[in-house]
C-alpha cells in the first residue's frame, strides 16, 4: 500500500522552534522517524511521500489541515499516518486534526501520540495509537504505530488491543437510584473496606509546568488574552457566554485604554457590572501600556485573543491554549497575560 | 436538635380560583390574594401562570423553586424572611407535596436555563414533577433589581406559607416522624455516623444563598439543625448555572439527608448537618475546608457526604473539603457533574478531590434535542441559544433547571461503557 507520512519541521530535520513557522512543504520517500517506521512496515508497505510543516504555522488555523492532506492525496496517499507527536501539544493537535479530515473524506489514517496529548480529542473518530510521552520511546512507539498501520491497510478497526488510545466516551444515562442514595451507598462501601470505588476517576489532573522566565522583559513583545469574555460593546462576533467553542481576536494597535461603553464582557459565570464599568480590570490594557511606556516591556502585542471560561470544557480549553501559543509564536510573542474570572 | 412531624397532602391538580382553597388532593389558588402576596413599590405586575405534569409547556429562565409549607396558625415558616428566628414552633411542619411556586424572568445573572413539563427533558427536571404556580413579573420603572429580586422572593415565600395554610385542618395523606440526628456518643452498635457537608454559594448578589435571611458568606462552617432546614432556614437566591442550581424546594426536601435519614438505625447513624459557605478567594476555600474537616471530626462523624452549587469555584471547594476530610482520617464522597464535552471524551472534572470517592451527577454538556411546546412561560426567546421559547431545541443538559442537582436529586450518572439501554433524548 502507498503511504504517506506526516512529521513536523523538527522530525523532518529542518529546525526547532526557530523553524516553527514554516509552512507546508512534501518531499518523495521517508524522513525522519519515517525511515525506521518503513523497516519496521517491511516490503509490503511503501512510505511514497513524507508532508512537512512547521507547528506554529499548522497547528494555528484549522483550515492547514485540508491543505497537508491536499498534499497527502496528491503524492498518491492510500493510507496516512501522522506522528508520532509524542507529548507535543502543537504537533499532537496537527496530527489529530489531519487524520480527522483524512478520515471524513474517506481516506484511512493513524495518527500516534500520547494519551495526554492535548490534542488527542480533536482526532474524533479517526484512529489514535499510543506513543510514549518522550522521543527518547520513539522505537516501541513505532513499532506500535507500524503493527497498526498494517493491520489498519487490510480495512481491519484499530482496536485498544493494537494500542488505541482516545479518551473514552462517558456516557450519560439515567439509573434506577438518585444520586443522593448513590452517594450514601458508595460511602458505606468505602466504609466496608472498598476503597477505590468511585463513579468518577479521582485525580489525574494536568500539571503546568510553567515556562523559563523571559530573559529581557524589557526587550520583549508581550500578548494580553483573557477568557473574561472581552468583546467589542454589542457582541458582534457572538462569543458564547457560557461553554465557548470558540475565541477571538481583537486588535489593539494604537488602543490605550479599553474605554467603558465601548468594550464589555460577556461572560455568564459573574456579575459583569464592575467589569463594564472598567474592562481594563479584565484586560489590563491602560496598566500594560504604562509599562510599555516606561520600558519595563519592549511591546505590546497588536491584538488581544479573548473567549470565555465559564463552563467550557477542559478540552476545548487545551486545545484553545495551543492554538494561543502558536499565534503568538508564529507573531514573535514571547510572554503572555492571561486574565482569568 | 428538635424533632419534626411532617403532614403531608398530596396535590394531584392545581386551579386559579377568587379563593385559595385544598380539598381532595386538588388545589385551588385565589388570584386577588395572590397579587397582594407580591405588591411591593419594585414591581409593577405579576402574572400568575400553572404548569402541570405532562403538558406541552416549557417554563424558560426559572429563578427560584420553593415547596408550599406551613407551621399552621402559630405561623413560623422561613425564619429570618417571614419568621422571626427562634426555635419555639410547634413540631407539625405542613407539607403540599406535588405543587411548587416558582418565579421565571429576568434578573441578572440568571442564566438561562428552562424546565419541560414533558418530552425528553421531563425525567432529568425534579421540577417536571410538581404542578407549578409560576409567577411571570415586571420591574417597577427605574426600580433597582435587587428590590425587584428581593421583592420577588418574599412574593414567592408568601405565597408558599398560604397555599399550605389552606391544607392545614385536612385530613393528611401521611405523617412522617423525623428524628434529630443523633449525638455524638450516642451508642452506635458499631454503625457508622455519617453526616453531610452542604456548601452554599456565597458570590454576592444574585449568587448567594441565605441562612436566616442573610448570606453565609464570611461565615465558618456550622452544625445546623436538619429540622431548621425543612422550615425553610435555608432559602436560595442564586440564579447561576441552571443544572447546578440548589433552588429552596430542594433544600427544604434536601435529598441527601433524606437518603440519610432512610436508613438511620439499619446500616448508619445520622450524625448531623453542616453549612458551609463557599468563600471565592484561595485563602478563604482553604481556611473553611480545614475548619470544617475539624468541625465533622469534633462532632463525631466517621463519614460524609459532601455538596455543593455551582461549577469553577465551587468544584474546588468541594475538592478541598473531600481532601481535607481524608486527611484528618474521616471518609468523603463528593457529588460533582461531569463536564466532558458534548461526546463525553474529555477530562470529566475541571478541579475536584485527589482522594475519597466521587459521585457522578451526570455531564453538564451532554446535548438534549427536546421537540417544540404549544406554550411558554417566563419569557418568549431563550436568548443564550437564540431560539424562540417554544422552539424545537438542541441544548445541553447544563441549561435543565437541576438537572445535574448537585444535592443529588437526579439519577442522571455517566458511565465509560456504551448505555445498555439508551437515555431517551440524550444526543
Amino acid at each position: 500500500m502507498r503511504l504517506v507520512h506526516y512529521v513536523n519541521q523538527f522530525y523532518a530535520g529542518l529546525g526547532g522552534e526557530d523553524a516553527a513557522g514554516l509552512g507546508p512543504s512534501v518531499r518523495d520517500g521517508a524522513a525522519g522517524p519515517g525511515r525506521l517506521l518503513q523497516q519496521l512496515l517491511g516490503a509490503d508497505h511503501q512510505i511514497v511521500a513524507t508532508v512537512v510543516c512547521g507547528d506554529d504555522y499548522a497547528a494555528s488555523d484549522p483550515a492547514v489541515s485540508a491543505e497537508l492532506l491536499g498534499m497527502a492525496r496528491a503524492a498518491g496517499a492510500e493510507l496516512l499516518i501522522a506522528g508520532p507527536a509524542f507529548g507535543s501539544g502543537r504537533y499532537g493537535l496537527v496530527c489529530a486534526r489531519l487524520v480527522a479530515a483524512a478520515q471524513a473524506a474517506g481516506l484511512p489514517a493513524v495518527a500516534s501520540m500520547h494519551p495526554d496529548n492535548p490534542g488527542i480529542g480533536e482526532a474524533g473518530a479517526a484512529p489514535v495509537v499510543a506513543a510514549g510521552a518522550v522521543a527518547r520511546q520513539m522505537r516501541p512507539t513505532l513499532e506500535r504505530l507500524a503493527a497498526a498501520v498494517a493491520k489498519l491497510a487490510t480495512g481491519a478497526p484499530l482496536t485498544a488491543e493494537d494500542g488505541r488510545v482516545g479518551a473514552t466516551a462517558r456516557i450519560g444515562r439515567l439509573v434506577q437510584d438518585r444520586a443522593a442514595k448513590r452517594a450514601v451507598e458508595l460511602v458505606l462501601a468505602r466504609l466496608s473496606g472498598d476503597r477505590e470505588r468511585t463513579e468518577v476517576p479521582i485525580g489525574g489532573f494536568d500539571v503546568v509546568v510553567p515556562a523559563a522566565p523571559v530573559d529581557k522583559a524589557s526587550a520583549a513583545a508581550v500578548a494580553l488574552v483573557t477568557e473574561g469574555a472581552v468583546v467589542p460593546l454589542g457582541n458582534p462576533d457572538r462569543l458564547e457566554s457560557a461553554r465557548a467553542t470558540r475565541w477571538l481576536r481583537y486588535p489593539i494597535e494604537g488602543v490605550d485604554s479599553l474605554a467603558s461603553g465601548t468594550w464589555e464582557s460577556v461572560a455568564g459565570g459573574f456579575a459583569t457590572t464592575h467589569a463594564n464599568a472598567d474592562p481594563n480590570r479584565l484586560l489590563p490594557l491602560d496598566a500594560a501600556r504604562e509599562l510599555e511606556r516606561e520600558g519595563a516591556i519592549g511591546h505590546l502585542h497588536g491584538e488581544f485573543f479573548s473567549t470565555v471560561g465559564n463552563g467550557t470544557t477542559v478540552a476545548t480549553a487545551k486545545r484553545f491554549g495551543v492554538e494561543w501559543a502558536a499565534e503568538l509564536r508564529k507573531a514573535g510573542v514571547q510572554a503572555a497575560i492571561l486574565t482569568a474570572t | 436538635m428538635t424533632a419534626l412531624r411532617r403532614v403531608v397532602h398530596e396535590v394531584g391538580s392545581v386551579e386559579f380560583g377568587p379563593a385559595t382553597g385544598y380539598h381532595q388532593h386538588h388545589l385551588v389558588v385565589g388570584r386577588e390574594l395572590l397579587e397582594s402576596l407580591f405588591a411591593d413599590p419594585a414591581l409593577a405586575a405579576v402574572r400568575p401562570r400553572l404548569a402541570s405534569p405532562g403538558e406541552s409547556v416549557r417554563i424558560i429562565t426559572p429563578l427560584d423553586v420553593v415547596e408550599p409549607r406551613s407551621k399552621g396558625p402559630g405561623g413560623g415558616m422561613f425564619p429570618g424572611f417571614l419568621a422571626p428566628v427562634n426555635r419555639k414552633r410547634g413540631p407539625d411542619t405542613h407539607v403540599l407535596r406535588g405543587a411548587a411556586v416558582l418565579a421565571a424572568g429576568y434578573l441578572p445573572r440568571n442564566q438561562e436555563g428552562l424546565i419541560d413539563m414533558s418530552g425528553p427533558a421531563a425525567p432529568l427536571s425534579p421540577f417536571s414533577r410538581t404542578h407549578n404556580v409560576v409567577i411571570e413579573f415586571d420591574p417597577a420603572e427605574g426600580a433597582p433589581l435587587l428590590e425587584v429580586e428581593r421583592a420577588v422572593r418574599r412574593g414567592l415565600l408568601r405565597l408558599a406559607v398560604q397555599l399550605a395554610d389552606a391544607a392545614v385542618d385536612s385530613t393528611p395523606d401521611a405523617v412522617e416522624e423525623l428524628a434529630a440526628p443523633h449525638r455524638p456518643g450516642t451508642p452506635t452498635g458499631g454503625l457508622p455516623r455519617i453526616g453531610v457537608i452542604t456548601n452554599l454559594q456565597t458570590q454576592g448578589a444574585f449568587k448567594d444563598v441565605f441562612v436566616y435571611g442573610a448570606s453565609m458568606a464570611g461565615s465558618l462552617a456550622t452544625l445546623f439543625d436538619p429540622a431548621e432546614i425543612e422550615d425553610g432556614a435555608v432559602v436560595a437566591g442564586q440564579y447561576g448555572h441552571p443544572a447546578l442550581r440548589n433552588p429552596t424546594y430542594l433544600h427544604q426536601n434536601h435529598p441527601v439527608i433524606a437518603e440519610l435519614r432512610a436508613r438511620d438505625g439499619l446500616d448508619l447513624h445520622f450524625a448531623g448537618v453542616v453549612l458551609c459557605p463557599e468563600p471565592v478567594e484561595q485563602g478563604g476555600k482553604e481556611h473553611v475546608s480545614a475548619h470544617a474537616a475539624w468541625l465533622c471530626q469534633a462532632a463525631g462523624f466517621d463519614a460524609v457526604i459532601v455538596t455543593k452549587e455551582g461549577a469553577g469555584n465551587a468544584d474546588n471547594d468541594l475538592g478541598m473539603k473531600v481532601d481535607a476530610l481524608e486527611a484528618a482520617g474521616l471518609t468523603a464522597v463528593a457529588l460533582y457533574a461531569e463536564m466532558s464535552g458534548p461526546e463525553g471524551t474529555g477530562p470529566p472534572l475541571v478541579a475536584g478531590p485527589r482522594r475519597g470517592a466521587v459521585v457522578s451527577t451526570g455531564n453538564y454538556d451532554q446535548r438534549l434535542k427536546l421537540p417544540a411546546v404549544a406554550h411558554a412561560l417566563g419569557g418568549t426567546r431563550l436568548r443564550i441559544i437564540d431560539a424562540e421559547a417554544t422552539a424545537a431545541i438542541e441544548v445541553p443538559v447544563a441549561m435543565i433547571l437541576g438537572g445535574l442537582s448537585p444535592l443529588g436529586a437526579g439519577r442522571l450518572t455517566c458511565r465509560a461503557e456504551p448505555p445498555a439501554v439508551g437515555l431517551e433524548g440524550v444526543a
